[in-house]
């Protein structure tokens, strides 16, 4: 059946009905949320176990379980390998991952696809596993689902996915299972991604290097959450979480890109007091977010808050009282770590606060703007971040339908051409976010206004700003190159792309050939 | 036979062309990406050997993420080189409006002509003259392969305002460089080194004998000479009134310095700074100050471009698009001089429509030159306007 943008999504797969898309604020939930079984401690039960492996038998996990885990340490994360190596050993398969995101660091899971220890992933895989996958090294027994982070955290909470036990990286925890992410010996930043798993979960483990007196706060994950604390002596590598997206670009097309992008936002009529924003990592992100922050303090503008990732660059605006405030849930590099601790207005937000759309308000409703990427973006405005031009699923889909569904201007970034490769074409191998919730896309060649902001397009050509339509920008970029070559994709579906409120966006097939 | 020719690099956004021997025409491509993009690369390489009519050879097309114009380049630089006889370059279609001789020139950006990957979007910055480099940025064994480049980029990007190409000169490479580019019809050549009105006037004859063999409409490729040597600096005022393809005289202080031995201050430059702008001035034609080198230094950019401007020249270089902005801003005229100009030029129109000769404000008498300034000044004005901020 074709949906709202014209995909073609089977009613159903796997014994799993499928919701197509209808809108982006188009469901109405109904009914109540899931909720976990019960249960009661009394004062003095200890909850500390020596191993994984232990906490692995305590918690009764067995074969076809499904094993949670956050991303805060990003390609830096011991934790993930560490667990299912365990189980591999202790014979357990069929395991169903349900990571917020996996790495490059996350490679030696393959063997373990290919093994049959697992057999199934949800979430994000970026890098080498996603390359395994859509290229057809092993057949998961269920396609993966993709989810936005509210998008997860709204699935976990709607009982859409059931997790087993739920293992949480932790850089510092007490003995009683209150854990957080920016203190400890190896901070990464918040943890409260994986908070809704931890409420959910049947079994809740805590995995820390660094177990100190209780209590440790602030309480990102709760006593009340966890069953066992597991000590071990690495749990990941902060310095690993700077995965190369962080330099500001020096490439003169990316600087006038990024310098467009405030432009647009100083045209906008948003940038006044109380201004808010997502600056958020990647080169060209990054350097509009600093030509943001010198136009608020060249104009004496008091923002209001900025959301991370944080990054050392979202630290400076705050410090320089550009923002009252930074709403963070994840950290970007060590700088953002260490303010978390010391900057009373730096604050941790989870993705059921920010993000959630089966709630009763999302932090990212409260943005003016957001710069956010893409692999493709098409001339509806539809934008792609999950696979390549090739077919090839790489990337998870992050915060990005959150953001643009809920900030006021939504501007998509992005070069033109990545070397020979157009990233404006005529219809988007993958739809992850859709062009309604999309306002502007900026690129080296001018500016694309999404037709349904004609108000934004008269403030924009008021200040001079090179409006153009998007085909017009689309042809000059593609005198340059020859048209690529097309993918061809079987009948075999290797994920399913979730609109945050849970209905099917796209999926991704597997490629079997070329055109 | 040559065994084996290499054109290119392995850097991003160029390729490397390797053609050997063969009694066929093979053409193999590796790149990233080899299923969606050989196809495309395949077809640019096969057009060039078709329309040089190229029918043996094996050629190895290693691509970095290269764009048509630069495969085309490299391939056709490689078969020029492999080929036995000398065979006529590729004399691409180009369609491009010839330029005003006194139209704006705030910036003029340098691009090394050799570089893919800076040449990438290098029309794209607002700058309102491009300028595409064979000389100084170009190591000599590389000379041949950028002219090449220079023309199919020429040929292919379309410069929303002036692209011009700094050729060698004469004596080394400069009729090579001349022969080539001049196919991809720039809107001007810069001669470097320019020291008397001689040499201005043999690159106008060298010119004008290629525009006419390839029957390219005669005269109407600029020239702006750059003056960077101590003979260059007496001699401006030949120089500037040598011919009337003469646009801009260009100042290039970091030569002169190295050439009279002085340092680089802005009191030592003084003397040719003010000679370039009376010669230019003379001649009726514009003057563009030399480029600060020094990229962190934003206010020292401003500093330099402002005392430019007010010793009259019209324009400066630019070593990196993000100098293009500070530039614009200092040659743009405030709201005051804007008002100011827009009061002088009424009186005239009034002046006019009332058969009046003289033109007068508050009894005070309005010369010529003034009128003519008022008139640049509006025209600055609505230029920056329309460039936004950039």
């Amino acid at each position: 059946m074709k949906h709202a943008l014209g995909r073609d999504i089977p009613a159903q797969l796997d014994g799993r009905i499928l919701k197509p898309f209808t809108g982006a604020f188009a469901t109405v939930p109904t009914g109540t949320k899931a909720a976990r079984h019960q249960k009661t401690v009394e004062p003095g039960e200890n909850k500390v176990l020596s191993s994984i492996e232990e906490a692995i038998e305590a918690t009764g996990l067995a074969d076809g379980a499904t094993i949670s885990f956050h991303h805060s340490f990003r390609d830096g994360d011991r934790v993930v390998n560490r667990v299912v190596d365990a189980c591999a050993q202790m014979g357990i398969g069929d395991l169903r991952l349900f990571p917020t995101a996996l790495f490059p660091a996350h490679a030696p899971l393959i063997e373990h696809i290919k093994s049959g220890v697992v057999t199934r992933i949800d979430g994000s895989m970026n890098g080498p596993v996603g390359a395994f996958i859509s290229q057809g090294g092993k057949k998961l027994k269920t396609p993966a689902v993709l989810r936005s982070h509210g998008g997860r955290w709204r699935a976990v909470e709607a009982g859409d996915v059931a997790i087993d036990v739920a293992f949480v990286a932790a850089p510092q925890a007490d003995p009683y299972g209150n854990a957080t992410g920016i203190r400890g010996k190896t901070p990464c930043g918040p943890i409260s991604f994986c908070a809704v798993d931890a409420m959910y979960a049947k079994k809740t483990v805590v995995v820390t290097n660094d177990l100190a007196p209780y209590p440790v706060y602030p309480f990102e994950i709760q006593q009340g959450w966890t069953d066992y604390v597991v000590v071990v002596d690495e749990i990941g590598d902060p310095e690993s979480i700077a995965s190369g997206t962080l330099q500001i670009t020096r490439s003169p097309t990316r600087l006038r890109i990024a310098r467009l992008a405030a432009d647009a936002v100083k045209a906008s009529g948003y940038l006044v007091d109380g201004f808010s924003f997502q600056g958020g990592a990647g080169g060209i992100s990054l350097a509009a977010t600093k030509f943001v922050g010198e136009e608020m303090a060249r104009a004496g503008i008091a923002g209001s808050f900025a959301m991370g990732g944080g990054t050392s660059l979202l630290v400076d605006i705050l410090r320089q009282g550009l923002v009252r405030t930074i709403l963070d849930g994840q950290a970007f590099d060590t700088d953002a770590i260490t303010s978390l601790r010391e900057d009373k207005d730096h604050v941790i937000m989870d993705p059921g606060q920010y993000a959630n759309y089966d709630s009763r308000g999302c932090s990212t409703y409260m943005l003016d703007a957001a710069f956010l990427g893409a692999t493709e973006v098409d001339l509806d405005f539809n934008v792609n971040v999950n696979t390549h031009s090739d077919g090839q699923l790489l990337h998870g889909i992050g915060g990005h339908q959150d953001v643009a569904a809920g900030a006021k201007m939504t501007a998509i970034t992005i070069p033109t051409l990545r070397g020979r490769l157009p990233v404006i074409v005529d219809r988007v191998t993958t739809v992850t976010t859709p062009g309604e919730v999309i306002d502007v896309v900026v690129t080296e060649r001018g500016i694309a206004v999404n037709p349904k902001r004609e108000d934004l397009k008269d403030r924009f050509q008021t200040a001079g700003l090179p409006v153009r339509r998007l085909e017009d920008i689309k042809a000059e970029a593609d005198r340059l190159t020859q048209p690529p070559g097309k993918p061809v994709f079987g009948d075999e579906i290797i994920a399913l792309i979730e609109w945050r409120d849970g209905t099917v966006i796209d999926t991704v097939r597997r490629v079997v050939g070329w055109e | 036979m040559p065994q084996e020719t290499i054109i290119g690099s392995a850097n991003k956004a160029d390729c490397r062309v390797t053609i050997t021997p063969s009694n066929t025409l093979q053409i193999e491509v590796a790149t990233k990406n080899r299923e969606l993009l050989e196809t495309g690369i395949r077809a640019v390489a096969t057009k060039v050997c078709s329309t040089l009519g190229i029918e043996k050879g094996a050629i190895a097309v290693e691509d970095q993420g290269a764009l048509d114009y630069v495969i085309a380049a490299r391939v056709e630089q490689a078969l020029r080189i492999f080929s036995p006889k000398k065979i006529a370059p590729v004399r691409p279609s180009v369609d491009r409006t010839r330029s005003a001789r006194d139209r704006l020139r705030r910036s003029r950006l340098y691009a090394p002509g050799n570089n893919p990957r800076l040449l990438v979007g290098i029309d794209l910055h607002d700058a309102d003259c491009v300028l595409l480099d064979l000389e100084d940025s170009v190591p000599p064994a590389e000379k041949a392969a950028t002219r090449v480049l220079v023309k199919h980029l020429l040929a292919t990007v379309q410069f929303s305002e002036e692209v011009w190409v700094r050729i060698n000169p004469l004596d080394t490479y400069g009729r090579d460089d001349l022969a080539e580019v001049l196919l991809g019809q720039p809107h001007g050549i810069c001669l470097p080194k320019a020291e008397s009105a001689e040499d201005v006037r043999e690159v106008a004859a060298t010119m004008a004998r290629i525009e006419n063999e390839l029957g390219i409409p005669e005269e109407t490729t600029w020239i702006m000479p750059i003056v960077e040597t101590a003979k260059g600096v007496l001699h401006c005022e030949e120089i500037a009134a040598a011919d009337d393809r003469v646009a801009v005289v260009a100042f290039g202080a970091e030569d002169f310095t190295r050439d009279v031995g002085a340092a680089r201050t802005q009191e030592s430059l003084l003397f040719a700074r003010s000679m370039i702008v009376a010669g230019a001035k003379e001649a009726r034609v514009q003057a563009s100050d030399t480029v600060f080198s020094n990229l962190e230094d934003e206010q020292g950019l401003i500093a330099e471009t402002q005392l430019a401007r007010d010793l009259g020249f019209d324009g400066k270089g630019a070593i990196n698009p993000r100098q293009i902005a500070p530039i614009h801003a200092v040659f743009s005229p405030d709201e005051q001089e804007v008002e100011e100009a827009t009061r002088i030029v009424a009186a005239a129109e009034e002046a006019q429509a009332q058969g009046k000769g003289a033109i007068a404000i508050g009894g005070k008498m309005i010369d010529r030159p003034v009128l003519d300034r008022a008139r640049r000044t509006l025209k600055l004005a609505e230029m920056a306007e329309k460039g936004g901020r950039r």
